[in-house]
């Protein structure tokens, strides 16, 4: 299974490739919208991206309004990932 | 005419195989510089005849915001920093309210496309993005340039082939003279790919005979040519009233005098020498001068058998054998929707210089094309009304007229 380390790794790097960020701006607290400056437009292309990453579907679960921080994002991607080897 | 419905050119904006900006294009056609190289992709493809291409040089854009640049394909991005120049030449820094905006290209972003096309090949149609979708819409760079920098008056993209930049100021001449509007961004915009190469090609429109010498390619009007080579850039101009610019206290750098379209309804990819005259005919009669006025005709010339002999014939017929004319293919090679409009910014700079660029290229003018002077080295003349024609395969025809700043 996928550990955490791994899926956090893989994340940022999914993202700092998508929307240019810098790799000391992907702390675990950063918020996608008001820290990072994703909007709507992005936060589908991120889905996009991070479902190729880890080949799981996330578009369905997935809601920007519970996903604050990246930290969310790695706990919705763990959970998925457990879901998905179970 | 009154000043409010007499139009004149106040910004230009330019990307183009010379490089970003005006400055880099007058420079690269005044000095008769090289553009043109070899494309990989096209030596590995045996069937397509042609080797050769103009592109814009490569260039890093991550200077531009990622939320700007995330709609824009090549051509936006180019199209976003033409405005930016022909604004700010037009003492801008932000575009003013109510601008109109006119600007098309041939097609839009093949390289985005076949991505696009790889997706559902694969029936892997979930992982198109926003962007890739926001990239490709027929008036992708329109809306793209609208966003980025707030123009919010009509925003219209004509696209008409190889004559979309010419025909886009055209529009803009109409808007402003019209009142729908009393300043306009307009022209064309385009991105290479070898695709493009490859259809002229199969159409046999192309360079074939000088893929060993890239820079010789393009001859439009020489007896020895055998058709374009593919290019790409963008170009804007600025057009407003003469009553919006005296206002403003800006250099009006060019009065536009007239336009006029018409289409080829009998082939759509052989230009007709009648439909040509009627169409530089029109021009005239729309400025109200006569045709001893034109003191150069700019040429849509790309370099073709059929489309240089057409249209010289026609402009012997309307002009008489002392019309100097040139093109600026045999330099930039056929930038498609850009041409019109990149072209015309080119003319601007002539008449500021009072100097006719020759035809890069041009040796011996084609027994088969109209009598008339061609022009074949730099030439320093009194330059008033310059006639600058385009036409698009479909049979889109429209010429234009600029005069220097009375």
């Amino acid at each position: 299974m996928i550990t955490r380390e791994e899926i956090i790794k893989q994340t940022n790097e999914a993202l700092q490739k998508e929307f240019e960020f810098k790799p000391e701006q992907l702390v675990p607290a950063a918020r996608l919208r008001d820290d990072l400056g994703l909007d709507s437009l992005d936060a589908v292309d991120m889905v996009v991206v991070l479902e190729q990453k880890f080949g799981v579907t996330l578009r369905q679960g997935y809601d920007l309004r519970t996903i604050v921080t990246l930290n969310d994002l790695y706990d919705f991607i763990e959970k998925l990932a457990q879901t998905h080897t179970n | 005419m009154d000043d409010s419905t007499t139009v004149v050119i106040t910004g230009m904006g330019a990307v183009s195989p010379y490089g970003p900006g005006v400055q880099k294009l007058w420079e690269g056609l005044s000095q008769g510089a090289n553009c043109m190289h070899a494309v990989s992709e096209l030596t590995e493809l045996p069937m397509v005849n042609t080797k050769v291409a103009a592109t814009v040089p490569d260039t890093d854009y991550s200077f531009i915001p990622r939320k700007i640049r995330r709609s824009m394909s090549r051509m936006g991005i180019y199209a976003y920093l033409a405005a930016q120049e022909a604004l700010q030449q037009a003492g801008y820094e932000n575009a003013p309210d109510h601008l109109g905006f006119f600007m098309g290209s041939t097609l839009n972003s093949i390289s985005v496309w076949l991505e696009l096309a790889s997706y559902s090949q694969g029936a892997h149609l979930e992982r198109i993005k926003t962007s890739d979708f926001l990239q490709i819409m027929n008036h992708s760079p329109l809306a793209a340039v609208c966003q980025a920098l707030k123009i919010n008056g009509p925003a219209m993209g004509g696209s008409e082939a190889c004559a979309t930049g010419l025909m886009n100021m055209g529009l803009g001449f109409l808007a402003i003279r019209s009142g729908l509007v009393s300043q306009a961004l307009c022209g064309g915009t385009e991105e290479y790919h070898p695709m493009f190469s490859a259809c002229f090609d199969i159409m046999q429109a192309t360079s074939t005979n000088s893929n060993d010498n890239p820079s010789a390619a393009c001859r439009p009007f020489d007896e020895s040519r055998t058709g374009l080579v593919v290019s790409e850039g963008c170009g804007l101009v600025f057009m407003e009233s003469k009553k919006s610019a005296l206002a403003r206290g800006v250099p009006i750098l060019a009065e536009v005098l007239g336009f006029y379209s018409n289409t080829d309804t009998e082939n759509m990819a052989f230009p007709s020498q009648k439909t040509l005259e009627a169409c530089m005919r029109g021009a005239l009669a729309s400025a109200h001068i006569s045709p001893k006025q034109v003191d150069l005709l700019n040429a849509h010339a790309t370099g073709t058998i059929a489309g240089d002999i057409a249209e010289t014939q026609a402009a012997q017929a309307v002009f008489g054998p002392s019309l100097k004319i040139n093109s600026l293919k045999g330099h930039l090679g056929h930038t498609m929707g850009a041409s019109g409009s990149l072209e015309s910014i080119a003319c601007v700079k002539m008449l500021a210089d009072q100097q006719i660029l020759p035809t890069k290229n041009l040796q011996q003018p084609d027994a088969r094309c109209g009598r008339v002077d061609y022009v074949r080295s730099p030439r320093q003349t009194p330059l008033h009304i310059i006639m600058k024609n385009s036409f698009a395969i479909g049979g889109n025809n429209c010429s234009l007229l600029i005069r220097r700043p009375l």
